[in-house]
């Protein structure tokens, strides 16, 4: 764990959910992530069934662990890739995020039934169509 | 209900308003009223919606400035006006992954309890980058809808 640095930019919490997502954004990464789901494994098999070169791989593999959703330690003189669950979770701010989106949809709702309150009360009881 | 693995992240939101449901019903489903509350992007945005409210209808809402244009979208799995709708939610807000969410209305003297459950597939499924455990649901959910 010590191995992996604080990153610039994985500071705060929506950078680093940000980062997750980018790194899930692209089939060669998931393809990846799919792969150390199953099993940890070594940077050089994770590579081989890929139809690129083992540089355009790791690159990818750089993109995933600043994510931090991979992480590499060393096993003698080979590295290991393993996923990062918990950076996974931590697209748990989802449920902040969404919970604040709702919050807000709910009041901006309150707020027009308010105003058709005042239309009502104002105006014809039938609700007439284009109306703002 | 959807229990056990298939089970995601759920997000509950309960609000005690000043209106009958019918009227708040109708403000979810009624695109010229959806428009003027749904959309979260202040200024000048250009909002549309559509819906075709039924079970399988498909209803989106086209968010659009001079900069950017975003959609929110889904298909509505259970239509019972006016206490509950549910219905499959894909937009920004999700990360353009398919959510499910259900909306309750709870007749409570003059004012009505609105409860919103917002669900997720498990992160372990997106990881894997598909969505079994979601069809899993849809199917659950549309037999449910059918009974």
């Amino acid at each position: 764990m010590s191995e992996i640095e604080a990153r610039k930019g994985a500071t705060s919490r929506t950078a680093r959910l940000d980062a997750v997502f980018a790194a899930l954004a692209d089939p060669t990464r998931r393809a990846i992530i799919e792969r150390l789901s199953r099993s940890e494994a070594r940077v050089t098999d994770v590579a081989k069934p890929f139809h690129m070169s083992l540089n355009a791989v790791s690159k990818h593999i750089r993109v995933l662990e600043a994510s931090g959703v991979v992480e590499r330690h060393k096993k003698g003189r080979d590295h290991i890739l393993s996923i990062n669950t918990r950076s996974l979770d931590e697209v748990d701010g989802w449920i902040e995020r969404t919970r604040r989106y709702w919050e807000e949809r709910l009041d901006a709702m309150e707020r027009v039934l308010r105003e058709l309150k005042k239309d009502h009360t104002l105006g014809p009881k039938d609700r007439k169509h284009g109306s703002r | 209900m959807v229990r056990g693995d298939t089970t995601g992240e759920i997000v509950q939101v309960r609000r005690r308003v000043k209106a009958g449901a019918e009227q708040i019903f109708d403000l979810w489903t009624k695109p010229d009223l959806m428009v003027r509350w749904m959309s979260p992007y202040p200024g000048a945005v250009d909002c549309k919606a559509s819906c075709d409210l039924r079970p399988g209808g498909h209803f989106s809402l086209v968010m659009s400035s001079a900069e950017a244009s975003r959609e929110v979208s889904g298909t509505y799995v259970q239509v019972d006006r006016p206490r509950k709708l549910v219905f499959t939610w894909i937009g920004p807000l999700t990360n353009n992954v398919n959510t499910l969410v259900t909306v309750e209305l709870n007749p409570r003297g003059d004012e009505t309890e609105l409860v919103l459950t917002h669900e997720r597939l498990p992160t372990s499924a997106i990881r894997e980058g598909h969505t079994m455990g979601w069809g899993n649901i849809l199917d659950h959910l549309a037999d449910v809808a059918s009974q």
